[in-house]
């Protein structure tokens, strides 16, 4: 099995990192660019959420990224000590069948997260969020 | 990401390069709304060197649309690759944006 970590800060400037890192493992790892992109994709949007909205102070916090490649599948864990949020609780933003006059684009991001991905599974650990995403690959 | 900009007959056209995130979404929503400043009313969006879009990305390019069509204008988006075809395929966003196969396409429109 195939292991990688990354930990970024809770700085959005992370991100330019974070998804350095990612495209490093993706080659090494022999990841489609679909898979690729979908990986990136999921990520990001999970890792924005935390920085925007897992912390009410002005501390500095790390946020753990684990990569696992095990035969036909891809596990992403992502593990921050913000509080609470569990994404499965979000529901499906109303406004995907909408008109443009009344879109709004709040939970979008989450929404993409449960469409590409396999499988979530979110668990509360010492006041960590471990948020595990299960992506099948050929 | 690179904003390279042009001009063709009455459209201004954008065309973005790399990708378009939370990290860079700035810079295309103030390139947008400096155009709305310049009473430009008709906007292709080329897609053609995008690799990557995020929420933010089409969060930027929502505002866009619904500023240049409050505006009876154009925001149209040209040779969209296939990743993020499918991006705009789940969010419904196919649906309400003008979405054409080439540069010369989205010119007729």
């Amino acid at each position: 099995m195939n292991k990688k970590d990354i930990s970024i800060e809770n700085n959005i400037s992370e991100l330019n990192k974070l998804q350095l890192e990612i495209n490093k493992i993706s080659k090494e790892w022999n990841l489609s660019p679909k898979i690729s992109f979908n990986l990136n994709l999921a990520i990001e949007e999970i890792v924005t959420n935390i920085i925007f909205y897992g912390f009410d102070d002005d501390l500095k916090h790390i946020i753990n990224i684990k990569l696992f490649l095990e035969h036909n599948k891809l596990k992403i864990q992502i593990i921050d000590e913000g509080m609470e949020f569990n994404p499965l609780e979000k529901e499906t933003p109303e406004h995907i069948d909408k008109p443009l006059e009344e879109r709004d684009i709040g939970g979008l991001g989450i929404y993409f997260v449960k469409n590409l991905m396999d499988r979530i599974e979110f668990k509360r650990d010492k006041n960590k969020n471990i948020l595990t995403l299960i992506k099948k690959i050929n | 990401m690179e904003i390279i900009e042009k001009k063709a007959d009455s459209f201004v056209i954008l065309n973005l390069k790399g990708r378009l995130d939370t990290t860079n979404y700035g810079e295309l929503e103030k390139k947008i709304l400096e155009l709305l400043e310049k009473k430009e009313n008709n906007i292709i969006i080329d897609c053609e060197k995008l690799d990557y879009i995020s929420s933010s990305g089409l969060r930027i390019l929502l505002m866009g649309l619904k500023k240049f069509k409050a505006n009876k204008g154009k925001f149209v988006l040209c040779n969209l690759q296939e990743n993020i075809k499918e991006i705009f395929e789940i969010s419904g966003f196919s649906s309400i944006f003008d979405i054409y196969e080439s540069q010369n396409e989205a010119l007729k429109a």
